[in-house]
């Protein structure tokens, strides 16, 4: 745990993860409107919670969709051993997480319409007691690594 | 003894006692309502002899559709009124049997089977709610000892059992040899007087007595409370002295009553715990399904010098009245844990004088951790009430203690293939884990911790719940690689 997973995941983590934020910032976008709009026929809404509003949604769209993917990009790292797997992730709080293989229960992997779009997928293990995702890898990267790790994690498991 | 066996007929009024227990809680509002109104209340009276009448006949055909066979290797339970279902548990596939008695079971002699088989799935576990203490005890030896027995052997005993299938104790010299520790009564009596439970009791108390003003009539309630202020301060301070008195002798009676003659044997791969006093239970606790020993020094007992020993172990069965960890002794000298451990289980040791404490620098996070919020509030307080900041004053000294208590108390020891973690949750719980117990282990630093060269250690281990987790905050950095090569089975990559 000294030196940092060395293996990135994909660089289109970047662009979904972008594409995320965009589609939620829609929605503040529509409350920001609607905020305008009654604004111009409500005589008691003020302006100055107009101006707040429209304000925080604008830094929200910034921060989640031109500044946190990359940040996020640069921390994820893992790699996988024989015995056990490596991941390192978070902006602020950096985690770093070690998984041994002979307490993996089940890998699986799962693929959303915006992932679909960019051709990744997410790998999530799990051990008995926790759950570990490792998010936007490619499609084909992802599969093999799920049968990779299934494979190493078929060790005999002595109890639980 | 392959032909099905039905339970002993007191089965019948288990069943019945349930089904009025469950009910009873559901209609209460409504019982409450009708006692208002005549009609309702006669409405209320005969509806409730027919669901009564109802559940007899439930209970009366559910205990003549239930019954259970041993066959060769096999226990079959067959039982449903309208559905039928049969079960098959194959005696390799049970992990415990433990027999257990309320004061029902105890008038008849009879005894409840619980049958544990492994896995996570409670679905798959079974109980036969009331059998004869002999049967019981036959079935228990029938499907749990006999199993290690050769199988020629095997043949043998059983053709003896048929002739005298009445109680087969395992060999009375060995059950002597075995490792066992038994509480004392003075310690039982000290585990009652200072436990927790006398503060959950005080609790129910002031909800009762504040609820009661809506239960008792106006009337009598007022003439009650002008008669208790009339007695003048003294006797109602004598008055509230009583009533602790009362409670706390309440609280005593109920962790007697539950741990009397609490009994904990090692077996080769077991642990066996008897106790109770009105109800008796037994429980068996593999000794694989271990995911970490506890020990637990309350506030009130780390003074005293006595601790708790708990386990936490991983399984399916999880009832809302049972603990979240199991204890496997309630009340003893912190002495002699160690001879306790070693007797018990000899796998595990308690080691604390080479604990790795906490660093300096780790200090003010554990202060400003526990005391941000008091010191929020006497900000606050300061603002407004000035003459009253005296209270979140207190308070935030308390917190302050109990920050720099937490801060001193955490730290870890590395002994070969186990860990010993030591916090403070109110209470010091130092938790004794092995290696191959940890799920995951994760490592957190902040941009501050990064800075100062601290870290968090992360340790999950699986328990009844879904897991647990270990956290020792503000560790040296060095201190958590060493850890993680500890715990890492890839040691030249990490290091």
């Amino acid at each position: 745990m000294r030196e940092q997973p060395n293996v990135r995941i994909a660089k289109d983590a970047i662009k979904a993860w972008q594409l995320t934020a965009h589609l939620f910032a829609i929605i503040s976008f529509i409350i920001t409107i609607a905020a305008i709009v009654l604004y111009f026929y409500v005589d008691f809404v003020p302006g100055w919670l107009v101006l707040a509003i429209a304000g925080v949604t604008i830094v929200e769209w910034v921060v989640t969709a031109f500044i946190i993917p990359k940040l996020r990009w640069r921390r994820w790292r893992y790699q996988i051993y024989d015995q056990e797997i490596y991941i390192q992730h978070g902006i602020l709080i950096v985690t770093r997480t070690l998984v041994p293989m002979i307490r993996v229960q089940h890998v699986d992997t799962q693929q959303g319409p915006i992932l679909k779009k960019y051709g990744l997928a997410t790998l999530e293990i799990s051990t008995a007691a926790t759950t570990h995702q490792i998010p936007a890898l490619l499609e084909e990267e992802a599969s093999e690594l799920r049968d990779q790790i299934s494979e190493l994690a078929r060790v005999e498991q002595d109890d639980v | 003894m392959s032909e099905p066996k039905r339970l002993h007929p007191a089965a019948m009024i288990f069943n019945i006692i349930q089904a009025i227990k469950q009910s009873v809680l559901g209609l209460l509002p409504l019982v409450i309502i009708a006692l208002t109104n005549g009609v309702l209340l006669i409405v209320m009276v005969i509806s409730a002899v027919v669901l009564l009448a109802g559940v007899i006949l439930v209970s009366v055909l559910s205990w003549l559709r239930f019954t259970y066979q041993l066959e060769d290797d096999q226990l079959r339970i067959e039982r449903g009124i309208l559905i039928r279902k049969k079960r098959t548990i194959s005696k390799h596939r049970i992990q415990s049997i433990d027999l257990s008695q309320n004061v029902i079971h105890r008038i008849f002699g009879l005894t409840k089977v619980q049958i544990e088989t492994a896995g996570n799935d409670p679905a798959t576990d079974a109980a036969l709610s009331a059998v004869s203490m002999a049967e019981g005890q036959r079935l228990h030896d029938e499907l749990k000892y006999k199993k290690q027995v050769p199988e020629e052997l095997e043949a043998d005993l059983e053709g003896q059992e048929e002739e005298q299938p009445a109680l087969v104790q395992p060999d009375p010299i060995e059950e002597t040899e075995l490792p066992r520790r038994k509480i004392t009564l003075k310690t039982l009596l000290i585990a009652g007087s200072t436990s927790a439970s006398f503060g959950i009791l005080l609790g129910i108390f002031g909800v009762v007595f504040s609820q009661a003003e809506a239960l008792i009539p106006d009337e009598f309630y007022s003439d009650a409370s002008r008669w208790v202020l009339s007695l003048g301060a003294q006797l109602m301070i004598v008055l509230g002295i009583v009533v602790v008195i009362f409670l706390w002798l309440l609280s005593i009676l109920q962790t007697v009553i539950k741990n009397w003659d609490f009994t904990i044997t090692r077996y080769e791969k077991e642990l066996f715990i008897t106790r109770g006093l009105l109800e008796k239970k037994q429980s068996t606790i593999p000794l694989k399904k271990i995911q970490a020993i506890g020990i637990k020094e309350s506030i009130v007992h780390q003074p005293l010098g006595f601790v708790s020993v708990y386990v936490e172990i991983a399984s399916g069965e999880v009832n809302q009245n049972e603990e979240m960890h199991t204890l496997i002794f309630p009340l003893m000298r912190k002495k002699d844990l160690t001879s306790f451990l070693a007797e018990i289980l000899p796998e595990y040791s308690y080691e604390t004088e080479q604990l790795v404490s906490l660093p300096k620098k780790a200090l003010p996070y554990y202060l400003v951790r526990s005391a941000i919020i008091p010191l929020l509030a006497t900000i606050g307080v300061g603002i407004f009430f000035l003459s009253y900041i005296w209270i979140p004053l207190i308070i935030l000294i308390i917190a302050l203690l109990y920050g720099f208590a937490s801060y001193h108390t955490a730290g870890y020891v590395i002994d070969d293939r186990q860990i010993t973690v030591q916090s403070r949750i109110l209470g010091k719980d130092t938790a004794i884990i092995k290696q191959h117990r940890v799920q995951a282990l994760a490592r957190k630093q902040n941009p501050l911790h990064r800075k100062q060269a601290l870290v968090n250690m992360d340790m999950a281990i699986l328990n009844k719940m879904s897991g647990r987790h270990f956290i020792i905050r503000e560790l040296r950095v060095e201190d958590g690689n060493k850890i993680a090569d500890w715990y890492s089975y890839q040691k030249e990559s990490s290091s």
